[in-house]
């Protein structure tokens, strides 16, 4: 997967799980939970959605890894570059 | 068919059926096991006469508007992926504590109501009733706190004892299932689900919102089976792998959330009851159905009234089969911008004593019911007027009737008074969600079924 499917990916969860999710304003540098309102509850959902799609374990200790649109592109990269 | 499950839930009420839907959602395999042949636990229906009856639901609490992101029943809505926007909601009129001398507290939706109440009939007041408020929004009442007494927090806020009862009723009767007193943590959580955020209805019956509950919970792929009755838990060393039904069959699993209440789960794992798990209040409760003409002879424009005959109502099991000087007057159909319909119902809502009326003949219990129903009416009657002459159906529930259909243990409708916040059971594997995690109303009990699977079984 190219970074910009990656990046698509990110941003089709996010608009899954908030139905008022405004993406058009999201910087891709400044936290997503700052920006969108987002609470750790709804931060999980994008775990358990990778988990589901993707079959990605993502442990606890990398959730601060998915703060950013890029950090979470950076992240996710290697992880699904044969998917 | 499938026998083994990564998740099986006991109980099909709204917390099992929040974890549910929160599980199947992200593609684990899970089975819901009801025992009765419909879902919703305390919160059922039935019909008689052509009308559908409610069991639980008097009103909804934690009112949001759906653009709250924050707010309780927004969250619950994104956790279980259904859409707020099209989850029609009615908020109450106004709702009413009625305490002797006429002295009377309304309140609505809008908070400032009741701060004017309280600032009209008890000014002295006031000012303790602001420091009480800053004190409860400034309060993480989620968070592990020790248990602290109530009634010796709100003497340091509110002198008048009088105006602490009338607080106290309201915020008690829908939701502690302690006696005399309550846990602080939990007052604060009932302060803000009711006086705060205030009470509505979902547009339809408790059956409409189960339906919607279940299609949801089948369309990610969760099974449901009714008359499954679990009678116990199959366990290697400490883990539990399987349940076994009533008639024999044998279910296996790799975890389990039960909705039962702690005795009830204790029973399955054949453990003795800790401490004194069962919780002692109960309630009989009788529906009334009137045709809507008869609207214009009672006192009819308020959504709830909590109503004391005594200064102080004893939050307590009675000591006689009912206490009708203490309850609830609900009016279903008095929500903004519901329908009229042809008829209407008055639901009353008592203390009631579980042993006495276990313990009684069948005949005696007959008699019981229609003995204490006429006691319920005559006192509600000096408060909205008369209306028994034109009551066309009635039935009332007893706390036998609540334990047969919910496995509420002796009909304790809040559960037990010792809270497992955390879930956790002696079995790593098994975890209690529901009232005796220590979530309530409608809302509370489905945020615990989601935040039960978040914790201790989706991250896995």
């Amino acid at each position: 997967m190219t970074r910009n499917e990656i990046k698509d990916i990110v941003i089709e969860i996010i608009e899954d799980i908030d139905e008022d999710a405004e993406m058009d304003s999201l910087d891709s540098e400044k936290p997503l939970r700052d920006q969108l309102d987002l609470d750790s509850m709804d931060f999980l959902d994008i775990v358990m959605e990778l988990r589901k799609r993707y079959k990605l374990q993502i442990p606890e200790a990398d959730y601060p890894q998915l703060a950013t649109l890029t950090s979470c592109v950076n992240y996710l990269e290697p992880k699904l570059q044969d998917v | 068919m499938n026998t083994n499950y990564s998740l099986i839930i006991i109980g099909g009420g709204l917390s099992g059926l929040a974890a549910g839907i929160r599980y199947a959602r992200f593609g684990g395999s899970v089975l819901i096991l009801e025992k009765h042949t419909i879902p919703g636990g305390l919160n059922s229906y039935y019909s008689r006469k052509g009308f559908l009856l409610e069991t639980g639901l008097h009103a909804m609490t934690n009112f949001a508007d759906p653009g709250e992101k924050h707010a309780p029943l927004n969250r619950l809505f994104r956790q279980l992926k259904l859409s707020r926007k099209q989850f029609i909601t009615h908020e109450q009129f106004s709702s009413l504590i009625h305490f002797p001398d006429k002295t009377t507290l309304s309140f609505s939706n809008d908070f400032s109501l009741l701060r004017d109440e309280v600032a009209r009939v008890f000014p002295s007041e006031i000012d303790g009733f602001d420091k009480l408020q800053a004190f409860i929004d400034s309060l993480d009442a989620f968070a592990p706190n020790p248990r602290l007494s109530t009634r010796m927090i709100l003497a340091d806020y509110i002198h008048d004892p009088l105006l602490t009862e009338m607080l106290l009723l309201p915020l008690m009767v829908y939701g502690n299932s302690e006696e005399h007193d309550m846990d602080f943590s939990q007052f604060a959580i009932m302060f803000r689900s009711i006086f705060k955020e205030g009470m509505f209805r979902p547009h339809g019956t408790i059956k409409d919102f189960l339906d919607l509950l279940v299609t949801k919970f089948t369309s990610f792929g969760g099974e449901i089976r009714y008359k499954s009755h679990v009678v116990s838990c199959l366990k290697k060393g400490n883990r539990i792998t399987g349940v076994t039904l009533a008639n024999g069959e044998i279910i296996n699993c790799n975890n389990v959330i039960s909705t039962i209440g702690a005795p009830g789960t204790w029973n399955l794992l054949s453990l003795p009851p800790e401490n004194d798990m069962c919780g002692k209040m109960s309630f009989m409760e009788s529906i009334y159905i009137l045709p809507s003409n008869a609207r214009k002879n009672i006192l009819n424009d308020h959504t709830i009234i909590f109503y004391s005959e005594k200064k102080e109502f004893q939050y307590c099991r009675p000591q006689s089969p009912v206490d009708p000087s203490w309850g609830v007057i609900c009016f279903p159909e008095n929500f903004q911008n519901l329908p009229l319909g042809d008829h209407f119902q008055i639901r009353v809502t008592n203390a009631a004593n579980y042993e006495l009326w276990k313990n009684a003949s069948s005949s005696q219990y007959k008699l019981m019911k229609v003995e204490w129903g006429k006691v319920s009416k005559e006192i509600t009657t000096k408060i909205i007027g008369n209306y028994q002459q034109n009551i066309v159906y009635e039935d009332s529930f007893t706390p036998l009737t609540i334990e047969k259909f919910t496995a509420k243990e002796q009909g304790a409708v809040y559960g037990s008074p010792f809270k497992i916040k955390n879930g956790k059971t002696p079995c790593p594997n098994l975890f209690i969600a529901g009232t005796d995690q220590g979530f309530l109303g409608i809302v509370g009990s489905m945020l615990s079924g989601v935040s039960m699977v978040n914790q201790h079984i989706l991250q896995e």
